[in-house]
């Protein structure tokens, strides 16, 4: 008697959505940290959008996709603590010592991440709106940028996932990510038009995932589309979270050899 | 014919990095263990002994270093997978979502084992009725008290009907009222449902009440296995216990060899205090001239014991030193 793959991921994915609609506190802040971003970034820095050669409309405008990125690297820096939980609660164990695929674990919890990742741009969208940003490029556009976050979200939840299996210790996991989020963040062109960085943090942001994702949510949200761009960029990100993926499924592996 | 054992490991070796240089820590060192089907047996030894490392052997959560094992007739290197259908684990933490109430948490664990929707849903119900939990099945799992929690789990270990239940320290942590009522569970386990059970405990009591056989488990050895009755029997007469206040062990040695009658003579001194453990085929008749003897070299003594032989003593002649001594952490235990 065994379930198919498919009832395992489905399981594996409400039990951890479930668990999310349970802790308001989680949610709550998830909601709050756009909203706060939006204000003070769009706030401080609101004389970018003077500069010459900034390229672009408005700064808001030009920073809803950079904090609608960065808003899923920072929930995303978290999603490797509920197994972190399970381990040391025994979850983990049970799970393991029973006929469910490897796989279906972390993968279930993925799609979770996911799930989240949409709802959390969803609200970025709004918000950024609210606040009187304008998207040229329509409901496609934005359907483009959300999809763009996903994939960005594939690849950083997946290596949370993956530091989280490897170091099995909360405090590690926090410090890591923190280390890997910030300079991520300003090693990219989430805040600041590409010609108006410095030019070896222009050099370093090209092969930043952050500015990938980001690039691609702001063409398909300008005017005019470069599809070009949306195509490679996407195409990096696929490759990447893959790869990020397969890391974590390994991972995985590794903390059971450990036992 | 006999039926195939349940439960049946040979020379399990199991060895862990000692990391930074360190020598390897040699947690199972040639353990073989073999249990009959439709019984509790009961792995008893001090906390490091080695019995959650068996446990996560047997459970195929751990790879031994060497050895082998089957369980419910299944190999468990090479056919892990049929092994996970055939068994249930209680862990020594606990095993239930916190986040998911007790009957979301069952259902889960049915449906993840291949249970249909209504098949999953009348499982749950079946298992929260037998374990009384009706009324506390939708709340919050978090919230359950430590005794209704440990029931959970072994709930949560039945979801499969697994033909092997291993139960992993199940009372530690528990009250006395709690502690009876999971022992009650655990012998319907064995009489309603035919079920093989493998507890780990370092609580002797419990391994007396509840296990059908015993091992008992040393630095990652059985060291004496059988029933507590076949094992009790294997210490003939009484043993006599003297507590020693500043005793020199080896005048204490001498002074003991010297009595008639008292034989596996054992001292344990620790800081200021002491204690001699003796056997004797008569402890009331040895109380006397083993005090005199005592008082006669100048040593000084507190209260003196004589008991039937309880699994302490087992422990005691098998692996070479006391319960306690071996298992400070260890609050359970009555002598």
């Amino acid at each position: 008697m065994s379930a198919t793959f498919a009832t395992q991921l489905d399981q594996v994915t409400r039990r951890w959505v479930t668990g999310a609609i349970r802790q308001p506190w989680g949610l709550g802040v998830a909601i709050v940290q756009p909203v706060i971003w939006i204000v003070l970034f769009g706030n401080v820095f609101q004389s970018v959008g003077q500069v010459p050669g900034f390229g672009h409309d408005d700064y808001l405008s030009f920073l809803v996709p950079g904090i609608l990125m960065m808003t899923v690297l920072y929930s995303g820096a978290w999603a490797g603590t509920g197994f972190i939980d399970d381990i040391r609660s025994g979850v983990m164990d049970r799970m393991l010592s029973s006929p469910v695929s490897r796989p279906a674990l972390v993968l279930g919890q993925l799609v979770q991440q996911l799930l989240i990742c949409v709802v959390q741009g969803v609200m970025v969208l709004v918000i950024g709106a609210l606040a009187g940003a304008h998207y040229a490029g329509g409901v496609l556009g934005m359907a483009v940028a959300l999809g763009a976050s996903v994939l960005l979200a594939a690849a950083f939840c997946s290596l949370s996932a993956a530091v989280a299996l490897l170091a099995r210790d909360q405090t590690a996991l926090i410090g890591i990510s923190t280390i890997v989020v910030l300079p991520a963040t300003f090693l990219s062109t989430a805040l600041m038009p590409v010609q108006l960085l410095p030019d070896w943090v222009a050099t370093a942001a090209k092969f930043n995932p952050l500015t990938w994702a980001t690039s691609i949510a702001q063409t398909a949200m300008s005017p005019d589309v470069d599809w070009g761009v949306v195509a490679t960029r996407s195409a990096w990100l696929v490759v990447l979270a893959t790869i990020v993926a397969w890391w974590s499924l390994r991972a995985m592996r590794s903390y059971q050899r450990s036992l | 014919m006999p039926s195939t054992p349940a439960i049946e490991a040979d020379d399990l070796v199991k060895t862990y990095p000692g990391g930074r240089g360190r020598p390897d820590v040699r947690a199972l060192d040639g353990l073989t263990l073999t249990v009959p089907a439709g019984t509790v047996h009961g792995l008893l030894g001090p906390n490091g002994a080695g019995k959650s490392t068996t446990t996560k052997v047997l459970t195929t959560l751990s790879t031994p270093t060497s050895g082998t094992a089957r369980v419910a007739g299944h190999d468990v290197a090479r056919e892990a997978g049929e092994v996970r259908r055939r068994i249930g684990y209680v862990s020594q933490g606990t095993g239930a979502d916190p986040l998911l109430t007790p009957r979301e948490n069952l259902v889960m664990t049915g449906r993840l084992r291949g249970l249909g929707r209504s098949a999953a849903a009348d499982r749950a119900t079946a298992l929260v009725d037998r374990f009384g939990l009706t009324e506390l099945a939708d709340r919050g799992t978090a919230k359950l008290s430590g005794g209704t929690r440990r029931k959970l789990d072994v709930a949560l270990g039945l979801v499969g009907s697994p033909q092997v239940l291993f139960l992993d320290e199940p009372t530690t942590g528990l009250d006395p009222e709690a502690r009876a009522a999971m022992w009650d569970e655990i012998r319907r386990l064995s009489g309603e449902d035919a079920l093989t059970v493998l507890l780990t405990t370092h609580y002797l009591e419990e391994a007396d009440r509840l296990a059908d056989g015993l091992s008992i488990v040393d630095r990652g050895r059985v060291v004496a296995a059988g029933t507590p009755d076949e094992l009790k029997a294997t210490l003939a007469g009484d043993t006599l216990t003297v507590d020693l206040v500043e005793p020199d062990a080896d005048v204490v040695r001498a002074v003991a060899a010297a009595v008639p009658g008292l034989g596996e003579v054992l001292v344990h001194v620790e800081g200021p205090a002491g204690r001699l453990v003796a056997r004797t085929p008569d402890g009331p008749l040895l109380v006397g001239p083993t005090i005199a003897a005592l008082q006669a070299a100048g040593v000084r003594h507190g209260a003196v014991a004589v008991s039937r032989p309880t699994l302490d003593d087992v422990y005691l002649r098998h692996a070479g030193r006391s319960w306690t001594s071996a298992d400070t952490s260890s609050t359970g235990v009555a002598r």
